[in-house]
């Protein structure tokens, strides 16, 4: 129907913001091809260093619009290599909408022409990593002041994969119980589940012969 | 008079679900919200890393019990773009038929729920009659009620059964005429309309700030949906746009998400109507399970420094699944699986619109934004 934007539309603006972030010092960026289904589409795929982070992010909210803070995603890598023991994941949108303007005391919702739509105004998937050194203590800088949607993404990373989140206001435990031991972050590669292996599962799919990790431990 | 504390939940008829609202009140006014999860948190992101891709798929229907459906989907585009798996496009609108009447069933529900919130309970019976022909319809495909575990990496489980086409044609036809009758439970009746017109406001701009998303942002006049922006399956063949709401410059109240909420199931009715229109191959053809224009083979190893994500539209606002590769089994199972949940980041900002009206608002105000406790907690 020709109602999306263009992929060379979309290509030109991925090429311009990588063009313009990898300028900035410890940021490397590259424009990625996705596919999903039958549409491919043009994204950003940003690599940084951990200090230059809150620059890159300030950059990205008021230079080139990033908008909307997806999703942030903690992953423990023990086994990796020495420069990436830790990662933070952000997946930002570019929304392109504006305040809708008003009159008479209505919003006017702005429907927007995909074909005509250029600079800043582009729809974009962006995806910035942070690599961290092997570390007891990994934190990167939060991001919650610029996107507040970031806020209970920070608070969910660190209470479940234990990466902190330095100047994040508040930080407390959200899908775990509150009196959670201190130091305990469930999706760090050293706690494993109780059953583990999906072997076990086929072998004894009723359960009678498996016996729980902490038997006959001690509260 | 003097200020105290009072905890509603986790067990509130306000809730839906399991969760508490902690809410500071000076009088009848509230002050100060905050909100509290994690009651019902299963640890599926764990789980899933001791599972191999195709079972994944089983505890992504799980998530949401109001909406299975779209998030199997959810997790199974994203990977699909891990793996590197191209779709056969017949199966992409068997998809998108899927997701879509998932849709209605999703906001039906709610709004059979959020009836009883504002004062209306015959509007429940009559949306649970609805809801149970979407059901019927998603059964035929899916083979179950409520967890359907319908897509395949690469394609679907089964085509659209003989005769499923003519069923669906009827009741979205009769669906459609329904609406209205809605439309009148609704805007006729002056309880629904003192409770939500005014009520709970919030501003365009800090939601897309806060990360909210879907029905809800749509319901302030912004334009933003997945399907529409960063457009995947077969969502820009179709004839369509995405409803947006005239709200007030003080923002979207409750009676802007509800209006939003029923003008995308017109949508998405009609385009289910098209799809299956425009289905290639024909509707009415059938090919048996695993045929090659219903699924496309796909690897069931990711290799390590591989990685997916997916924006999807969810019944809620936008889900997401985030897959790194190079699990167990050499890649047979993902390394780590984040699962971006649109009511997650939602609830907090919802809190927030309560502050400065009264406790008796609550209700109307948390159940306009749709809340689902069991994609939150994962």
């Amino acid at each position: 129907m020709g109602r999306v934007v263009p992929t060379s539309t979309q290509k030109a603006s991925a090429e311009k913001l990588c063009k313009a972030v990898s300028k900035m010092k410890g940021v490397e960026a590259e424009p990625v091809e996705r596919t999903s289904g039958t549409s491919p589409r043009w994204t950003v795929s940003v690599v940084c260093e951990a200090d230059n982070w809150r620059a890159l992010a300030e950059k990205l909210r008021e230079t080139h619009s990033v908008d909307y803070c997806s999703m942030i995603t903690g992953i423990h890598w023990p086994e990796g290599p020495d420069e990436k023991k830790w990662e933070v994941v952000y997946h930002f949108l570019r929304t392109g909408v504006k305040n809708p303007p008003s009159s008479d005391g209505v919003l006017q919702p702005i429907i927007t022409d995909p074909n005509a739509v250029k600079g800043n105004d582009v729809p974009l998937e962006i995806e910035v990593s942070i690599r961290l050194p092997d570390t007891r203590t990994p934190s990167v800088a939060s991001i919650q002041d610029i996107w507040v949607g970031a806020d209970w993404n920070e608070k969910e990373t660190w209470d479940l994969v234990g990466i902190d989140f330095d100047g994040h206001a508040g930080m407390r435990r959200v899908l775990q119980p509150h009196e959670t031991p201190t130091g305990y972050h469930p999706l760090q590669r050293h706690h494993n589940l109780r059953y583990h292996g999906f072997e076990e599962m086929y072998d004894d799919a009723q359960g009678f012969g498996r016996k729980p990790d902490d038997i006959g431990k001690v509260k | 008079m003097a200020e105290m504390w009072i905890s509603m939940g986790p067990q509130h008829p306000m809730t839906h679900g399991l969760w508490t609202l902690k809410i500071k009140v000076d009088g009848e006014t509230v002050i100060d919200t905050v909100p509290d999860l994690g009651y019902i948190h299963r640890g599926v992101e764990k789980i899933c890393e001791t599972r191999d891709f195709t079972q994944i798929t089983t505890y992504c229907d799980r998530l949401c019990y109001a909406s299975a459906n779209t998030w199997s989907h959810s997790y199974i585009y994203a990977a699909e773009d891990l793996l590197g798996v191209e779709v056969p496009e017949r199966a992409e609108y068997i998809r998108l038929i899927a997701v879509e009447l998932q849709r209605i069933a999703s906001h039906l529900m709610w709004m059979g729920a959020y009836g009883p919130d504002t004062g209306n309970l015959s509007v429940m019976v009559w949306c649970l009659r609805e809801r149970e022909m979407m059901m019927d319809l998603l059964q035929e495909l899916g083979g179950s009620r409520m967890h359907y575990n319908f897509p395949r990496i690469g394609g679907v489980k089964r085509d659209l059964p003989y005769g499923f086409v003519q069923r669906a044609r009827s009741k979205l036809h009769l669906f459609l005429q329904r609406i209205q009758e809605y439309e009148a439970l609704f805007d006729e009746s002056t309880v629904f309309l003192v409770r939500t017109q005014g009520v709970g406001y919030a501003k365009p701009e800090e939601m897309i700030n806060h990360g909210v998303s879907g029905p809800n942002l749509r319901a302030g006049g912004v334009n933003h949906d997945v399907r529409w922006a960063h457009p995947y399956s077969v969502y820009s063949e179709l004839d369509w746009e995405p409803p947006v709401e005239r709200s007030s410059i003080k923002g979207a109240d409750c009676y802007d998400r509800y209006r939003v909420r029923i003008e995308e199931m017109r949508v998405s009715a009609l385009m289910v109507l098209q799809a299956m229109e425009r289905i290639p191959g024909g509707s009415d053809t059938y090919h048996e399970p695993g045929d090659p224009k219903l699924l496309a083979k796909a690897p069931s190893r990711a290799p390590e420094g591989t990685s997916g994500y997916h924006h999807f539209e969810d019944s809620r606002g936008e889900s997401m699944f985030y897959l790194a590769g190079g699990g167990d089994g050499r890649g047979k199972s993902p390394y780590r699986v984040s699962i971006r949940s649109p009511m997650f980041i939602t609830i907090p900002y919802a809190s927030k619109c309560m502050i400065g009206y009264k406790v008796a608002d609550i209700p109307a105000i948390m159940g306009s934004f749709d809340p689902c406790i069991g994609e939150t907690d994962r």
